[in-house]
């Protein structure tokens, strides 16, 4: 099984070096940019803070823009927050299905290994490259930080990245789930369905008939906004989370063990 | 002789298409068998619900002894399978494909691997995605044949080989079953039949029927592939 986990680590390292260096460097990109943008930013963070429901809806209401940490909610989270979940969906969606769509399924499944075997090395693949993309991104996010001389909130970033990484996690192992079943690659599924979750997050926030039920979706526990103001941990959304990973994972072992594999 | 293949009354559908309906087929220790049948008769199906890619409806399939379906990660370490399309990761090299099989079934096959890319002419330096199918079929042949198994199961091994890399082919396979090893070929080339196959059955529209002699003629050969209305 090592030497399938191996391959699949070298098969996708290119789309691993991509993802984490494009979205830790744009995002390290922002932080840096804070102090050309400092001098604006106190009436940009007047506006923002009273527009009502999407001031709410990015966290502007509670965080000031005009302070780094504000400013990192804000913008770092949003596209830590897209690009994240994209490479996460991404990644799931295509690492069971595309044995099938490049015709190797022949190849891998007459060697003397058990699909769960294979599924299981995939599914390690996955969660190695999601651990190493939060740690270069939070990497990177942290030099900034330092770079522009500011105090670094150690345990917020900490929590920020950690509950990123687990909606990563959770997008993954639905997309891991559906990649058991699809003969085909779905990569398109995939982002829409990271933007789908996103975008109702944000929907939540600005509607507040919405708002109770906001910890359906991952991106409700892993708000930026509501991390670096030190708000309440989400533990329903977070067991709800939990709970979708195991069912996902368990979902996909069980149905690809089941079913025929296309030629 | 003992049965290295034991099919007994095999039914596979897909939904409510036609699979293979009530296949038994035994495949003696030391034979080449060659199965033969248009396209779409189900020989694939057949060959597939062996390697388990295909969860039959109905039926049993024991392979060297074992269970196909209970002992199918153990049936694989002994088997050596070349699918009629010969396909593997687009961006490794032969010789890392040829590895890397070698490394999922825990042996070192460097030996015999490069015994048989000599034979075949095969260049290991190039990437898959530089092949034409006769080179990758011919990676195929090395990956199917390096761990020196009990059993080939061959799916229309020589199309698009050259007519010299089909003759070392069938070398290599006399070979290893003069070796010990036993072979299921299936095939639309009657010459391999006559010349190699010592017996045979063939498959026609999911049903298999066992061949008195696998020694025939052309218009018997080509009277399997007319359609039964035809005929």
């Amino acid at each position: 099984m090592r030497h399938i986990f191996a391959k699949e680590l070298k098969l996708n390292m290119k789309s691993f070096i991509i993802w984490s260096l494009s979205v830790g460097l744009l995002g390290l990109a922002c932080i840096l940019l804070y102090k050309s943008m400092q001098g604006d930013m106190k009436e940009m963070a007047d506006a923002f803070s009273n527009m009502g429901a999407f001031s709410d809806a990015f966290g502007m209401s509670t965080l000031s823009i005009a302070t780094l940490k504000g400013y990192f909610a804000t913008e770092v989270g949003t596209v830590h927050g897209l690009g994240g979940g994209m490479f996460a969906a991404i990644m799931a969606i295509s690492i069971i299905s595309k044995e099938e769509e490049g015709h190797s399924g022949e190849f891998i499944y007459s060697l003397p290994v058990s699909r769960s075997k294979v599924l299981l090395a995939k599914g390690l693949c996955v969660a190695v490259y999601l651990v190493a993309f939060t740690i270069i991104c939070g990497l990177l996010y942290a030099g900034g930080f330092v770079a522009l001389d500011e105090e670094l909130p150690t345990g917020q970033l900490l929590t920020f990245m950690v509950r990123q990484m687990i909606m990563n996690f959770e997008l993954a192992g639905i997309c891991f789930g559906i990649s058991s079943i699809s003969w085909k690659n779905r990569m398109g599924l995939g982002i829409a369905l990271s933007m789908c979750f996103y975008f109702y997050d944000v929907i939540g926030r600005v509607v507040p008939d919405l708002k109770d039920y906001l910890f359906v979706g991952p991106y409700s526990y892993a708000n930026a906004a509501e991390i670096f103001t030190d708000a309440d941990t989400p533990v329903k959304a977070l067991v709800i989370a939990a709970v979708m990973i195991v069912c996902s994972v368990a979902f996909a072992f069980w149905y690809y063990n089941k079913r025929d594999l296309a030629s | 002789m003992e049965n290295v293949i034991e099919i007994r009354n095999l039914t596979k559908s897909y939904g409510k298409n036609r699979g293979v309906i009530d296949v038994s087929l035994d495949v003696k220790n030391g034979e080449i068998f060659g199965f033969l049948g248009p396209n779409g008769a189900g020989k694939s199906t057949t060959i597939r619900s062996m390697l388990g890619f295909l969860k039959f409806n109905e039926g049993s399939i024991r392979i060297l002894g074992m269970d196909s379906v209970k002992e199918h990660e153990k049936i694989l370490r002994s088997v050596g399978y070349m699918p009629s399309e010969a396909w593997f990761y687009d961006t490794m090299k032969v010789s890392d494909v040829i590895k890397y099989a070698a490394d999922v079934r825990g042996l070192d096959c460097s030996k015999e691997a490069a015994k048989i890319c000599e034979k075949l002419k095969v260049n290991k330096d190039k990437r898959i995605k530089e092949l034409s199918l006769g080179n990758r079929k011919k990676v195929s042949i090395v990956c199917a044949m390096q761990h020196k198994p009990e059993l080939f199961i061959f799916d229309e091994p020589t199309s698009g080989l050259d007519p010299l890399i089909q003759k070392h082919f069938f070398e290599l396979i006399s070979e290893y079953v003069a070796n010990g090893a036993t072979c299921l070929l299936s095939t639309h080339v009657l010459t391999e039949v006559n010349k190699y196959c010592t017996s045979a059955a063939i498959m026609r529209e999911g049903r298999l029927m066992m061949l008195d002699t696998p020694k025939i003629d052309d218009e018997t050969f080509l009277g399997f592939y007319e359609d039964e209305e035809e005929k």
